[in-house]
């Protein structure tokens, strides 16, 4: 391999255009006579709309259309994601006169300008006949479903050895029962779309991480053939999960863009993103963990219960990660789900694992300290070479180094075993807390095209969407490095259905499944230029032998033991197509160790985390530049995650009351200390050529416990909620 | 949002004028940083909009004077927030503003509006179908049986338990500031202490300006006891948050460490600006001590009234006290 360049190291491929504002987001578009959509939405948690009166709307100067209820024939559900079909849920608003959850659409109103359009959505009235809700896990009138029961098999429990049965003659147990929030995604860039009609087909900007589904769900709602929709999302101004599927207004938008035959513009307000788009559900965990005196864990078990919705069966995956964080050989996983009167809630950085982890590295925790061992220590003694599920080696497995490497750079040796013995002259008090992290090795089928030319440009096609997380620099550094030429002749098209087929990109398998299908595309390339199989390479002298101005060449890859015909065909029709994490004779993970050091005032006692060291076992890393920031960004999150984030629901209203970025209180960069990351780098074996597993996601996975743990080393409290908040600290 | 009408008057007096020929429901508009969002909101929806924010001279900030600092009511929150007598002389009032909002809403929002600003009570923002008295008289209070962390333990009724907003009249009242007001029937001076009103059966009423009275400017007296103080804000996040408790604390300390001089309000915890005059009666003849804070503290919160989930607060505001007393008794004596 050439040396790498300087660029390479450094610099994402699209930074320049960023800062300069050159970058052009979904609904940045503004085609000949836009015209512009609002949401008027419902005020009640839960019953049906009588009557709607829109004359008030209709009124006002501008206003072209107010929509109440689509046509007969005219709208559809796209079906939920996770039930075969392509929305964050299967309700689609102006359907029907059900009203399910507080803040769904009761009208679309599409005006000149913005202005209009939002002054006339706040002019739509309803009367409503109301019912009895159930706002979370504890009110009455919830349904509780048995996941195993009711799911396909790949959501059934999580089961190896005999968990119980070990407890009971186990010398220690610890058992502990937490409670996490719901909580928002807040991308700083809402949900929207502009929907144009050329004649009988459809284009589509909207900032998404599928517009496959877009695509496919849209043809499906309006009924018509897919061919004839385009979906364009180059760019998307954070995602974080909430931008995963097909969002219910953008079926609107396209309905009132044929009604008005112009094009609509919709974007959603950020108190309508609370309650029209997923979110990361309620969740209750119990722990239990048995061991031997000197700490050998042996027997665990983790039983959830996660709010979903009526409409839809939004499944947990929470137990996927705490059964192989360590060699544990009896453990039993129990997940259910409890039916709540709100829109389908889903996935949010790191989804499950976040929370799993809180719980059950906090648990691990406990654990340490009644046996009086020193938690890394501990860790380091149960590490695991083999998955206690399926008894499959890991494709690749560096928890140990993670935890070594993050120990030495924290400095934990100087770390005084009992909680409250750290302090500072002032009287803070001082916890450092270390906790474990994984996330499933999961793998996408992607399509790649590279078309070369004899002027030396380069354009490379493939499956996935650029949230920020750095895709298109992740592609760029690979194939400049293969072929040894600058990064600037490459130019990378992420994010378009004109181009190859575009998978949901989401679980960290965007650039594990990315970068397989261009390595593959470059064996290609190299095969039609009659280039040698590796080495730098004249590709526009190679392109210009050939006559032609252009060589284009695809490739396709698809997961280990996944049959390629069928998820190839999932993938063309916007279907999810991920597989993992266990593979035929392998199980793949990405792990993480997180090491915090809190700080508690002594007067006000409040938190602070002034540093944190991260070490990471993602396999190669791809963009060492790209992959430090989300390393960084997922502590970021945790940080926000553990110590301030939560949605509130107030049971007699229903909806989200705190639905706005003031008081939904992410972080500031003045709550944001020092983060150290490093990675551990060892391509994986396994998973595919390029030697990836993910990265965006298991970055936050175990944050908020080694959190939680540091302030148990500082008070010696263990708090079994997030967020843990000053108040919690008074009492 | 709803079309309203614009008009841009060149003086004060033309200001006045124009908002008395507007009728009932015209705004003053100076920052727009809560005026704006509230409109946004369907909150407020004036007929019509008096811009006063590029007024000459409303904007003047003088702190040379030997008698007192005088702060024009359309001086940007951020300038006054890096005045240098007042970051040297008197940091409770520098740093009031400098911990309020962000630094892009600072460089908006005026020292005249911010002490107006109306409480951010998510029932009272969140219009339908919230019940609120504040935004609908007789409607009733969401907030009592509701989500109360961030509500009032002091000044609260049975209509309304809104947390006053703001830091920087936190501050002032601490220092006795007068506000200077221009209206239809001339030119008067409130003392701040009396410009907030709590709620009691009229929580829709705030303040005690007349129809059309315009904040020329906001004077406060000059003491040595600055030096000593602190604005202490408690929040869940280090930046752009309201507060869950603050304190403006000063003293004056003789040199056996006696307090001479003790001033002491308190935000995030009341209805309105809260100036804890027992507390700092308490503090005056004593040394500054951590007991005798914290005795103040509790002198505060003596009768205060707690809901669902905002009773953390009663120990919290003390805990406050006796930081923000802590770091103005360092400063006092440095």
């Amino acid at each position: 391999m050439t040396a790498i360049p300087p660029t390479l190291r450094t610099e994402r491929v699209d930074a320049r255009d960023k800062v300069t504002g050159a970058v052009r987001y979904g609904t940045d578009r503004v085609p000949p006579g836009l015209l512009h959509a609002a949401l008027a939405v419902a005020t009640i948690a839960k019953g049906r709309v009588t009557s709607t009166d829109t004359a008030a709307a209709e009124a006002v100067p501008g206003v072209r259309l107010v929509l109440t209820r689509a046509g007969e024939g005219e709208l559809a559900s796209a079906g939920f994601l996770l039930g075969g079909g392509y929305g964050f849920q299967s309700l689609q608003p102006l359907m029907d006169d059900r009203i399910a959850y507080r803040g769904q659409p009761i009208a679309i109103v599409v005006a000149d300008t913005p202005v209009a359009a939002t002054e006339a959505a706040a002019l739509v009235t309803a009367t409503y006949e109301t019912e009895q809700v159930s706002l979370d896990l504890d009110a009455e009138g919830v349904e509780v479903v048995e996941q195993a029961a009711t799911l396909p098999p790949m959501f059934a429990d999580l089961v190896a050895g005999d968990a119980e049965g070990t407890l009971a003659d186990c010398d220690v147990r610890v058992e502990g029962t937490y409670d996490l929030p719901v909580q928002h995604q807040n991308p700083m860039e809402l949900i929207g779309c502009v929907a144009e009609w050329e004649g009988d087909d459809l284009v589509v900007h909207e900032g998404s991480q599928n517009s496959g589904a877009i695509r496919h769900g849209l043809a499906a709602q309006l009924g018509i053939d897919a061919e004839r929709i385009q979906v364009i999302s180059p760019y998307v101004g954070g995602g974080f999960g909430q931008k995963n599927s097909l969002q219910p207004g953008t079926a609107l938008a396209a309905i009132a863009a044929r009604r008005t035959g112009r094009p609509v513009k919709l974007v959603s307000t950020r108190m309508q993103v609370f309650h029209n788009a997923s979110f990361r559900p309620a969740s209750r965990h119990r722990v239990v963990i048995g061991a031997d005196r000197d700490g050998t864990m042996r027997a665990a078990v983790h039983e959830v219960d996660q709010q979903t919705s009526r409409h839809d069966l939004y499944p947990g995956s929470y137990t996927e990660i705490t059964a192989r964080l360590y060699g544990i050989p009896n453990f039993r996983g129990h997940q259910r789900l409890v039916r709540t009167d709100v829109q389908t809630p889903g996935y949010m950085r790191a989804p499950y694992e976040h929370p799993a982890a809180f719980a059950f590295e906090s648990t691990v925790d406990d654990l340490a300290h009644q046996l009086g061992l020193d938690p890394v220590a501990m860790r380091l003694a149960n590490d695991s070479t083999a998955d206690p599920i399926t008894g499959q080696p890991f494709s690749s497995r560096h928890v140990t180094e993670c935890l070594r490497r993050g120990a030495e750079r924290f400095g934990w040796e100087r770390r005084t075993h009992e909680p409250g013995s750290m302090r500072a002259a002032d009287g803070t008090r001082i916890g450092w807390g270390v906790a474990l992290g994984a996330y499933k090795g999961a793998a996408v089928p992607a399509v790649a095209r590279i078309t070369a030319s004899s002027d030396g440009g380069l354009r490379v096609e493939v499956g996935g969407h650029e949230m920020g997380q750095g895709i298109r620099t992740a592609v760029a550094r690979t194939v400049a490095l293969d072929l040894g030429v600058p990064a600037a002749d490459i130019s990378v098209v992420v994010g378009d259905t004109r181009s190859v087929p575009q998978h949901l990109t989401a679980g960290s398998w965007g650039t594990a499944g990315a970068l397989p299908a261009v390595g593959a595309a470059l064996g290609e390339l190299r095969k039609a230029l009659g280039l040698a199989a590796d080495g730098p390479a004249d590709v526009a002298a190679a392109v210009a032998a050939t006559g032609q101005a252009n060589v284009e060449v695809e490739a396709t890859y698809t997961a280990p033991g996944q049959p390629p015909e069928i998820v190839l065909d999932r993938l063309r029709r916007g279907l999810p197509a991920a597989g993992g994490p266990v593979y035929p004779g392998f199980t793949a993970f990405s792990f993480v160790a997180h090491f915090v050091e809190v700080r508690i005032e002594p007067v006000i006692g409040r938190i602070r985390v002034p540093r944190v060291v991260s070490v990471a076992d993602c396999g190669r890393v791809a963009s060492p530049v790209t992959a430090a920031s989300q390393l960084r960004g997922g502590v970021v999150w945790g940080i926000g995650a553990a110590l301030r984030e939560a949605s509130e629901v107030d049971p007699r209203y229903g909806g989200f009351l705190n639905a706005d970025l003031a008081e939904y209180t992410i972080p500031v960069n003045a709550d944001i200390g020092d983060i150290d990351v490093d990675f551990i780098d060892v391509p994986d074996p396994l998973l595919n050529d390029i030697g990836v597993k993910g990265l965006g996601e298991v970055s936050m996975v175990g944050v908020a416990g080694a959190i939680g743990n540091a302030i148990f080393h500082a008070t010696g409290k263990r708090f079994r909620h997030l967020p843990i908040r000053l108040d919690d600290l008074l009492g | 949002m709803r079309a309203f009408t614009y008009t841009e008057p060149g003086t004060v007096t033309e200001a006045v004028a124009a908002l008395a020929a507007a009728g009932p429901g015209a705004r003053f508009l100076a920052g727009g940083t809560t005026l704006y969002d509230l409109m946004k909101l369907g909150v407020e929806a004036p007929a019509a909009v008096v811009d006063v924010h590029r007024i000459a001279g409303l904007a003047t900030i003088d702190t040379s004077g030997p008698a007192e600092l005088v702060f024009g009511g359309g001086a940007r929150m951020a300038d006054v927030a890096e005045d240098p007598v007042l970051l040297r002389d008197y940091p409770a009032l520098a740093e009031s503003l400098a911990k309020a909002a962000s630094q892009q809403l600072r460089t908006m929002a005026t020292v005249g509006g911010n002490l107006l600003q109306r409480t951010r009570c998510a029932y009272f923002r969140g219009g339908r179908p919230f019940a609120c008295n504040k935004r609908e008289p007789g409607s009733g209070c969401a907030a009592r049986e509701g989500l109360d962390r961030g509500h009032a333990v002091l000044g609260i009724s049975d209509a309304c338990i809104a947390t006053y907003p703001g830091d920087w009249a936190i501050a002032l009242i601490a220092f006795d500031a007068v506000v200077d007001v221009l209206g239809p029937a001339g030119e008067r001076t409130v003392p701040l202490a009396q410009l907030h009103v709590e709620p009691g059966e009229h929580p829709e009423r705030e303040h005690t300006l007349a129809p059309g009275e315009l904040i020329l400017r906001i004077r406060v007296p000059t003491t040595g006891t600055g030096r000593g103080s602190t604005y202490h804000k408690i929040r869940d996040r280090e930046s752009y948050a309201f507060a869950l408790t603050s304190a403006a604390a000063a003293v004056a300390l003789d040199a056996d460490g006696t307090v001479t001089d003790a001033r002491l309000a308190l935000g995030g915890v009341a209805t309105v600006p809260w100036r804890a005059a027992e507390a700092e009666r308490s503090l005056v003849g004593q040394p500054l001590s951590p007991d005798a804070s914290r005795r103040a503290g509790e002198i505060v919160f003596a009768d205060a009234v707690v809901g669902t989930s905002n009773g953390y607060k009663i120990e919290l505001g003390i805990r406050t006290v006796v930081d923000a007393l802590r770091i103005a008794g360092e400063r006092a004596t440095q």
